[in-house]
């Protein structure tokens, strides 16, 4: 999918989705358990280098990404800047009171945030999503009728998607003869769901009885692509530890924030 | 067709696209999600319910065991894909808001349609994630009455949203005719309202 705008392609394309899944499972509970922001300060570096690396995409658009991540995590961190617990005031205008203690508090949450994004983003740069069900069949024995109607599903997406815009285009067409309510708020949410809606439960149906048919049910079966695991989930699971180990040895040598308990 | 009582891939199939139609409408959610937070007021807690629509609609629609939690986390992968960000977090909270929705469905042993079932679902979608967010976010360390702010948004949007709208949406798609052709056939969706 990202074919055109990559540059090259590493370990990571080639290790397993599963591996990938995993690791971010991993990647989650180790960045809720992180309570000092030193090691976090350093973890999200290591991950933005290791994004840039490993993704093999062109830089130009890992910049474009870099600044989106930032700006929603730094957004997403203003409640606890805001109105958080502390002591010592840095600021205070109206209800928003702006502590030491809610500002670290603030950015130890953003830092989560980019952690998981960086990796977010490494892991779909570098994996197809069918390969994703296919492994889930194969190596996770997930049953073919959820994988195959989830991947007929992802299939119909860009269908809804133009179905959407058509839906659109008639009302705006019709503006002068229905009334405004039908296009805006809730009555025109709703109207526009319901289309959209019914329109795909239809499809879906049609689709999910020709599947049927013709045998994608839960038999055992063979595949012509086939996942497995390799050297190169191994590479990946050693990455991602040393990640997290440098980033800790780093965060107790070199520390930005004074505290080291954002609680 | 001979009644199967599992789901088969068509009640499956259906349930995916549902919830895909839904992670669209998530994506373009975010956005306002996105938009109301700078205030820090938790204002975006307002709109936070549109998150388990999904679950709700697919139950009321297909009426089966699994549906609820097939459907938020499909409409979670769904809305990772759709926005070409990988974002595990997204993808658990989806799972256990279904979970919780899943968990109000079989207490009513996956019969009842009424407004309250899906309120109550709703709203147990919305407390579903709250621990998981006081351990990520610190909810403990804010002032109080934010806090209490937050929380009350939260549940007020799962049962307004997620609860009210996806039964008027339910009601809706009833008329159009086209759940006949879903879930258990029986005379589930014939009767009028």
């Amino acid at each position: 999918m990202f074919g055109s705008i990559k540059k090259y392609e590493t370990f990571a394309d080639r290790s397993n989705p599963i591996t990938k899944i995993f690791m971010a499972v991993i990647l989650f509970i180790t960045v809720v358990f992180i309570h000092n922001p030193n090691y976090l300060f350093h973890l999200s570096i290591i991950m933005m280098l290791a994004m840039i690396v490993l993704s093999g995409v062109k830089f130009r658009y890992l910049a474009a990404l870099l600044c989106f991540i930032l700006l929603i995590g730094f957004i997403s961190s203003l409640y606890m800047i805001f109105y958080g617990e502390g002591t010592t005031t840095l600021y205070r205008l109206g209800i928003i009171h702006i502590t030491e203690e809610s500002f670290v508090r603030g950015i130890h949450i953003m830092m989560r945030g980019l952690v998981l994004s960086f990796f977010g983003a490494t892991v779909i740069f570098t994996t197809r999503i069918t390969d994703v069900f296919y492994s889930l069949m194969q190596q996770l024995k997930l049953k073919p009728k959820y994988a195959y109607s989830f991947m007929a599903a992802v299939r119909m997406v860009p269908i809804i998607a133009s179905e959407y815009m058509a839906l659109r285009q008639a009302r705006k067409v019709r503006r002068a003869l229905i009334d405004k309510k039908y296009v805006s708020g809730l009555k025109g949410f709703r109207t526009a769901v319901i289309t959209l809606l019914s329109q795909s439960i239809r499809r879906a149906y049609r689709l999910g009885i020709a599947m049927e048919a013709k045998g994608f049910d839960d038999g055992p079966r063979t595949y012509y692509h086939k996942t497995s695991f390799s050297l190169s989930d191994v590479f990946l699971i050693l990455l991602t530890a040393a990640c997290i180990y440098t980033a800790i040895q780093l965060g107790q040598t070199a520390a930005p924030f004074a505290s080291t308990d954002a609680r | 067709m001979a009644a199967r009582k599992g789901l088969t891939l068509t009640d499956v199939l259906i349930t995916v696209v549902i919830a895909l139609v839904f992670s669209i409408i998530y994506s373009i959610w975010g956005g306002v999600y996105t938009a109301l937070q700078p205030f820090g007021l938790h204002l975006n807690e307002l709109v936070y319910g549109m998150w388990f629509i999904a679950a709700v609609v697919a139950y009321l629609i297909i009426r089966k065991p699994g549906v609820a939690i097939i459907a938020e986390f499909a409409a979670a992968s769904g809305e990772t894909i759709v926005l070409l960000q990988f974002d595990v977090m997204l993808m658990l909270y989806g799972l256990i808001q279904g979970l919780a929705c899943e968990i109000v469905f079989a207490i009513v042993r996956y019969k009842s349609t009424a407004l309250m079932v899906a309120v109550l679902a709703g709203v147990a979608a919305a407390l579903s994630t709250l621990p998981l967010d006081w351990y990520y976010g610190y909810l403990g360390h804010l002032e109080t009455w934010n806090l209490v702010l937050m929380v009350g948004f939260r549940v007020l949007s799962g049962a307004l949203i997620a609860g009210w709208l996806a039964h008027l949406l339910y009601r809706g798609l009833k008329e159009t005719g086209v759940l006949k052709l879903v879930g258990s056939r029986e005379a589930n969706h014939s009767g009028e309202l």
